[in-house]
């Protein structure tokens, strides 16, 4: 009797630990999804953006900055905008904005610079720590003075994938006034390079790595991001990963 | 070692207790199975805050096929040792019918095919109610006094080798004890108020927002990836806890242990106390 209940019950346990991908499938996709897509907004509730990133010193950089996402934009536009030396670059910022702006790299180096070594933790699970040099977010918005009715700055980006999808992320204003969140130009005391995001690129040390965009042109203030891209706030949110990447 | 039943039944297991347990068993096969799934994304633990090659204590990978070969070899490298895990680790089921370049394989991941958005969901979820399942059993247990019971007490620690023993049958009585026995006690301690705490402070430790939240709680465990490697040998201890806990249930009487867990009632064995 003993002996069946412990086959029986292994048996179930392989089953249940192995079970078909089927099962697996319809439970992931099916109405349960609703459910397991509802603790976002209590970890976006509960971690925030309080708090600062730990700052690291320049013996923490790492030799190599790792790559990963999208190859460079393409497009002529980009490639035109590279060959000339980015001096025909302007970084737009719109929507909801009181005074509407369309910012050089020298107008953007004329700011305030702020200069950050932390650390880079991507939604795969690896981190690597870098040097950056670049803008505080909240500076450059206050240039353009968003309206009271504001909510998201969305950030429109030169890269698409093989399909042909652009990138873009989503930050609400708590986000981007946040003082470490950066649109960065340099990386480890050099401008940034194609791969990292030339010519300029959002750097935000306090959610995963798939919220920095790379190689951004545009910056729509907007009362909600549903109309941009695939509605979800971001080219990986619009694949299933959360829009809050605090956790 | 079956124990001969006296036919005395007692009332072991809250409701709140019989919830949370059946509530975390629950978390824990899928925060098991989605956690396997987000370790394939980067299937490497570095004992150190950013990664580090040079302080690299597992990584499971592929070797390309090359001369005889028809197929990709899995490779597992723990502690600088090399093995050859095709089939098990490295490459392996990619939970649609064939194999592929994958750490763990489709059977032990949730999904079981490779989706890092959909595992991080369900580990998240579960996370959560892993979470709740831990309160709700603390405070029921300290409102009803039930954990007195199952407390690792300094008095009890001479008794731990002669319950070992007992077990190992080198000894024929038990030490004198009460509702759980030393060994017992000495496990669901550890369990409860040890490593299940643990295994969800390494899990917020990683995690950017917490750790500009709460920095000193990710130094403490060494830094990110050093929070990924305890977090990980943390789900390999509790596993480990569930297969004896297993095999013990099945080993003491299985239909009164888990009926214990449903409805509550225990039938008591010969050697079975009451009481802390």
């Amino acid at each position: 009797m003993k002996r069946r209940l412990f086959v029986a019950s292994s048996l179930g346990a392989l089953g249940l630990a192995g079970c078909s991908s089927r099962l697996k499938d319809s439970l992931t996709n099916g109405p349960f999804h609703n459910v397991l897509t509802s603790v976002e907004g209590l970890n976006h509730k509960v971690i925030g953006t309080r708090g600062m990133a730990r700052l690291y010193t320049e013996a923490d950089v790492a030799r190599e900055f790792r790559v990963n996402g999208n190859d460079p934009p393409a497009d002529s536009t980009y490639t035109g905008l590279a060959k000339d030396g980015w001096s025909r670059y302007k970084l737009v910022v719109t929507g909801l904005v009181d005074h509407p702006q369309a910012l050089t790299l020298a107008a953007l180096r004329a700011l305030p610079l702020q200069t950050q070594i932390t650390r880079h933790d991507c939604v795969e699970g690896w981190s690597v720590v870098g040097k950056w040099r670049g803008v505080r977010l909240a500076d450059v918005l206050a240039l353009a003075a968003p309206t009271a009715a504001a909510r998201y700055a969305i950030f429109s980006c030169y890269d698409a994938d093989d399909g042909g999808a652009h990138y873009y992320e989503s930050l609400d204003l708590a986000q981007a006034a946040h003082p470490q969140t950066l649109l960065a130009l340099d990386l480890n005391d050099a401008a940034l390079d194609t791969a990292h995001g030339a010519p300029v690129r959002l750097r935000i040390p306090t959610q995963l790595g798939y919220k920095s965009a790379k190689w951004v042109y545009r910056i729509e203030l907007a009362a909600t991001f549903a109309g941009a891209g695939g509605g979800k706030g971001g080219y990986w949110e619009d694949q299933g990963y959360e829009w809050y990447a605090g956790i | 070692m079956r124990l001969a039943l006296t036919g005395k039944r007692v009332y072991r297991h809250s409701i709140a207790a019989r919830f949370s347990h059946w509530l975390w068993t629950l978390a824990m096969l899928v925060l098991v199975m989605s956690g396997l799934q987000i370790f394939n994304a980067a299937p490497y633990l570095d004992a150190s805050d950013q990664n580090n090659p040079a302080r690299r204590v597992l990584s499971i990978g592929a070797r390309q096929a090359s001369g005889a070969a028809q197929h990709p070899a899995g490779v597992t490298q723990f502690f600088g040792h090399t093995f050859t895990t095709t089939g098990v680790l490295g490459y392996t089921d990619d939970g649609q019918g064939s194999r592929a370049e994958r750490a763990f394989p489709g059977w032990a991941t949730l999904p079981g095919e490779q989706d890092l958005a959909d595992g991080r969901r369900w580990h998240l979820f579960f996370g959560w109610c892993l979470s709740l399942a831990i309160v709700v059993y603390l405070v029921a247990g300290a409102i009803r006094k039930d954990l007195r019971e199952l407390i690792l007490r300094p008095s009890d620690l001479p008794k731990l080798l002669p319950m070992q023993l007992y077990y190992l049958r080198l000894r024929k009585e038990p030490p004198p004890h009460g509702t759980y026995n030393p060994l017992q006690k000495a496990a669901y301690t550890g369990v409860l108020f040890v490593f299940i705490p643990l295994i969800i402070l390494t899990g917020l430790a990683l995690s950017p927002g917490v750790d500009a939240l709460a920095g000193p709680l990710t130094a403490l465990f060494g830094g990110r990836q050093f929070a990924r490697l305890w977090h990980f040998a943390l789900m390999t201890l509790l596993i480990g806890y569930f297969i004896t806990h297993m095999v013990l249930v099945f080993a003491t009487g299985p239909w009164n242990n888990i009926r214990s867990m449903v409805t509550g009632w225990y039938t008591l064995g010969e050697h079975d106390g009451v009481g802390p």
